[in-house]
């Protein structure tokens, strides 16, 4: 059994993924994991390993590992209607990402003048199981959000 | 007996398959046994990964092939083709 730690990927504070307003996050249909309340403005790999999957209009991305495990970063809930807007790609999709490196800046302002939460779920959707999670703040790239036993 | 069957849909999801509607239909896709995958164009995916499944970057209007081999492979079939004629959300 090998640990992976998944980093935070955003600045703020972590809150239950049950308590998403969004019953498919909330109900872990797309993994076990949590929401951070984002306070910053860039959203950073977790884990290092292949950028498969970036959305054109930045509000969420997928990381794949050579061990299978799949983690998603969806910024704010129900975001895919902005089109991008309040979002800007640093990355781009295919290339291989050490964990912390910058994917994407969004601007919260933006998101929430819109009428869009914030909220941001952060789930595993591939192997592992989530062993031991954080609480309170933490600081994307830099405090560990959860790990996984693969 | 055992059944391969191979289904063309249009992708009915007003935003595309996005994280959301990914998920719920992966979930629906992770309750059969069969083996099920779902392409567009040349792009063939596990439907059982949600990651695999975004990569392939279906929109409104897309075609989608769904391809299930196993013991439930009609009923896989019928429910995930609606669901991806449908509204996911």
């Amino acid at each position: 059994m090998a640990k992976i730690e998944v980093l935070a990927p955003l600045d703020g504070t972590v809150v239950d993924l049950e308590s998403v307003p969004d019953e498919v996050f909330a109900q872990k249909m797309a993994g076990d994991g949590v929401a951070i309340d984002p306070s910053g403005r860039v959203a950073v790999a977790p884990v290092t390993g292949d950028l498969v999957k970036l959305f054109p209009g930045g509000h969420a991305f997928g990381i794949s590992t050579g061990d299978g495990v799949e983690l998603i970063v969806h910024i704010g809930l129900d975001t895919v209607e902005l089109k991008g807007e309040g979002f800007e790609n640093i990355a781009t999709e295919g290339q291989v990402v050490q964990a912390g490196t910058p994917i994407v800046n969004f601007d919260r302002a933006t998101v929430e003048r819109r009428g869009k939460v914030m909220l941001s779920p952060v789930v595993s959707s591939g192997a592992g199981t989530i062993v031991r999670c954080a609480s309170g703040t933490v600081r994307a790239g830099l405090d560990v959000l959860f790990v996984l036993e693969v | 007996m055992e059944y391969m069957m191979e289904r063309t849909v249009i992708l009915g999801s007003k935003s595309g398959l996005h994280a959301r509607p990914a998920a719920v239909f992966v979930q629906n896709a992770k309750g059969f046994q069969s083996q099920i995958t779902l392409s567009k164009n040349e792009k063939m995916v596990n439907a059982k990964s949600i990651l695999s499944v975004l990569t392939l970057g279906a929109e409104q209007g897309d075609q989608v092939v769904l391809k299930v081999d196993g013991e439930d492979a009609e009923l896989a079939i019928d429910k995930l083709a609606s669901l991806l004629e449908g509204d996911l959300g």
